[in-house]
């Protein structure tokens, strides 16, 4: 019997998988880090998802899927663009979230959430990497300090020092002028991370600012970003235990919608693509009140959508 | 997989009467590249539409955006764009300026005026850039870009500082004073004076360099149809406010040729006639600019030329109808009622003032805002060009305004007039989706724009 959804975010350097039982519960997450676009990836996620849950394909009943490679998914029924996947995940951890900050590899978007958890507006960077996973990637080579370390190297800053937030390239040549005048590894990463802050600060005034905030992607789990970031917006941010899931939560919640309502969303999808779009996006935008319901003590991932 | 808003092959039901559009414009440009043989002189100008005072000159003029925008939308601007560059003007420089400077060295390497292959095999053999003939003389008259402005000064650098050139300046409409209004008030009034000032000293300094008196009865003439013109295609685009839309902003960027640089005249009376009509009969028909009219987008921003076909089915397989924007429905004599045809100098100051890039923030909004509750609009789509920061200075202001006043969701997009190298599918697919599902997701829960 297929008696589980998943939700699959193909993303720029990593895939992360989701998938929830039909009450809603998260039975299993992966996170695969197998280079840019990579259908290797998308595999290794989906099976590292399977094999926590105990699970097969088989016993998928529905598959969404987001991220920049969300169409090159076979399995995936459906696709949603990361805003709003991202928006509905942030949402399912932290229903209290106005506004969600996400900064994954490629893209850093900032998402305003009304009440009623519908996206009301959003803003993404542009084409250049600055502000992004990509930012950091490129600059902790230039400093020559693995990815995961840079974080903790930039929470020792003492000095204040200042980078370009406007172009990842220009941003690495400032790097390595600054530590050819001497400068610290720490400060000059402090500086990295108040131009990423910056950048997002950025994107924050114009979608306008709001609380409570939560912050998902990659760059979540690195303390000084969200150092940084907190102290440009001068306001905390709600962040998960696993920020990067978010995207896939919300791709999997949209599947749990569509199981919910098979009259919508999984008649015979050549026939009648654009009222089962319109149809699964109405439940998407609602509280969902079609989900099995939870044991008392669980509580349910589904968010006010 | 079936991703149910990934465009699935639908394509924008074009208005059929622009297929008379690609004849005027080859024919205009035919008898540009024949103006030197035909001993006519030729000016090259920028900016905002004086081609009627080189009209009633007898003189023939290329218009360095339009020039551009066509080798784009043809594919030929690679190799003026390429010469520029390696004369040494960067990418970062306006790409209409930059194509139509790469054009200026392609004639000067040249060495000889247009003649040889006609349009046709010129344009088959991606060489159309080199056809247009050298300049006799410049008049710039660039509103608001300040690259629009230095644009003639590098032409005429180009061309060894021996071509005449004549500058316009046209003032910024700032909207300052107590009593600013849009199309009014004294700030407003005293630009215009200014403007006909300078208009009448251009066509004495035209006379001076025809050796010729300057032919008023023959600019009236001209502007008798532009302004028959401008009014026969407001109209048609208002009608547009029918739903489905019959025609889209990417048919009305298609038109602009006649309302921009293309002789005035009967041929493009009889032009926006026949699109009027066709826009009629797509009213009574209920036949849409699009297979099926599920959103209605407002475009802000100027024009990607290199993409225009694919961004009109782009949106038309997203089911949404790009109904109005700020270039096509703020410009290019909109405001044909301030045209006085037997005194006509006043009409065009004040159509030259308020093109779609020469209003201060606050009074652009304002006609946006009542564009976008005319035509019924439910999101609105900023095209930022890279290279012309000009229309983009605006546009966070717009987007704030839109969001705030009429509760519209946005979308921003990057891209460039004529240099297809700033434009990345996915990007824009990831913006216009997103924007696409948000309107979705109103609509469900009753939320109306």
């Amino acid at each position: 019997m297929k008696s589980y959804v998943m939700g699959i975010d193909f993303g720029s350097t990593t895939t992360k998988t989701v998938i929830l039982d039909l009450k809603g519960k998260m039975v299993a997450s992966c996170v695969a880090s197998k280079g840019s676009i990579s259908a290797e990836g998308v595999q290794v996620s989906m099976d590292g998802a399977f094999a926590q849950a105990g699970i097969a394909q088989k016993d998928i009943a529905r598959t969404v899927s987001t991220g920049y490679g969300r169409r090159m998914i076979d399995v995936a029924d459906q696709s949603y663009t990361e805003i709003t996947c991202h928006a509905r995940g942030a949402i399912a951890m932290f229903p209290e979230a106005r506004l969600v900050i996400d900064i994954g590899g490629q893209d850093s978007k900032v998402i305003a959430v009304s009440g009623d958890g519908l996206v009301q507006q959003f803003a993404m960077n542009d084409r250049c990497a600055a502000g992004t996973g990509k930012f950091l990637e490129a600059l902790a080579r230039a400093v020559q300090v693995p990815v995961e370390a840079m974080g903790a190297l930039a929470m020792s800053s003492t000095e204040k020092l200042t980078v370009s937030n406007m172009c990842a390239t220009f941003a690495e040549t400032e790097v390595i002028s600054l530590l050819a005048e001497g400068k610290s590894k720490p400060d000059v990463l402090g500086a990295v991370h108040a131009a990423i802050a910056s950048r997002t600060a950025g994107l924050v005034a114009r979608v306008g600012n709001r609380n409570p905030i939560v912050m998902t992607g990659g760059v979540a789990k690195n303390h000084a970003a969200v150092h940084y970031i907190e102290q440009a917006l001068s306001a905390k941010m709600l962040i998960a235990p696993d920020p990067q899931i978010a995207g896939a939560l919300g791709a999997a919640l949209f599947a749990l919608d569509e199981v919910a309502k098979p009259s919508a969303a999984m008649m015979d999808e050549e026939d009648g693509a654009d009222e089962a779009m319109s149809s699964a996006r109405g439940c998407a935008t609602q509280p969902c009140k079609t989900a099995a319901k939870l044991p008392a003590n669980e509580r349910p991932l589904l968010g006010p959508m | 997989m079936n991703d149910l808003i990934l465009p699935q092959g639908k394509k924008a039901n074009r208005l059929k009467t622009s297929s008379m559009n690609n004849k005027m414009v080859n024919d205009y440009w035919t008898d540009v590249f024949n103006a030197k043989a035909e001993g006519k002189l030729v000016c090259w100008y920028e900016g905002v539409a004086i081609n009627p005072l080189m009209q009633a000159a007898d003189i023939r003029w290329v218009h360095g955006e339009a020039w551009s925008a066509l080798l784009a939308a043809r594919n030929n601007e690679q190799p003026a764009q390429t010469a520029a560059e390696h004369r040494g003007y960067m990418k970062e420089l306006c790409s209409y300026a930059r194509t139509h400077i790469g054009c200026g060295v392609l004639a000067q390497n040249r060495g000889v005026e247009a003649s040889g292959s006609s349009f046709s095999d010129a344009l088959g053999a991606g060489l159309l850039g080199e056809r247009i003939p050298a300049p006799d003389m410049f008049i710039s008259a660039y509103p608001y870009c300040s690259t629009g402005q230095q644009w003639d000064e590098m032409l005429f650098r180009l061309f060894g500082k021996k071509i005449p050139i004549f500058n316009i300046s046209v003032p910024w409409v700032w909207g300052n004073k107590p009593d600013a209004m849009y199309l009014g008030g004294s700030e407003f009034n005293e630009a215009k004076q200014y403007m006909v000032k300078q208009i009448r000293a251009c066509t004495d300094w035209i006379a001076q360099q025809t050796g010729k008196k300057y032919n008023w009865d023959k600019l009236s003439e001209i502007m008798s149809y532009t302004k028959t013109a401008g009014r026969l295609r407001v109209e048609a685009m208002e009608l547009c406010k029918a739903k489905p839309a019959p025609a889209s902003f990417f048919d009305w960027t298609t038109s602009l040729a006649p309302v921009n640089f293309i002789p005035g005249g009967p041929a493009i009376v009889d032009y926006f006639e026949k699109t009027k009509a066709e826009i009629v009969q797509r009213i009574a028909d209920n036949e849409g600019g699009i297979p099926q009219e599920k959103y209605r987008l407002f475009w802000d921003g100027i024009m990607n030329w290199n993409k225009i076909g694919w961004l009109a089915n782009k949106f038309a397989a997203y089911d949404a109808n790009m109904v109005a924007g700020r270039y096509t429905h703020m410009g290019f004599w909109h405001e044909f009622e301030s045209i006085d045809v037997e005194n006509p100098l006043e009409g065009m100051a004040v159509n030259y003032l308020v093109c779609p890039i020469n209003l201060s923030a606050p009074l652009m909004i304002e006609q946006i805002i009542k564009l976008c509750k005319h035509y019924e609009i439910e999101g609105v789509v900023l095209h930022a060009a890279r290279t012309c920061r000009a229309f983009s200075n605006p546009q966070f202001l717009i987007a704030d305004a839109v969001q705030k006043r009429l509760g519209l969701p946005v979308a921003m997009i990057e891209g460039d007039m004529v240099d297809e190298s700033f434009y990345k599918d996915e990007i824009v697919n990831s913006r216009v989706e997103a924007m696409l599902e948000s309107i979705e997701a109103r609509k469900r829960v009753g939320i109306a724009a």
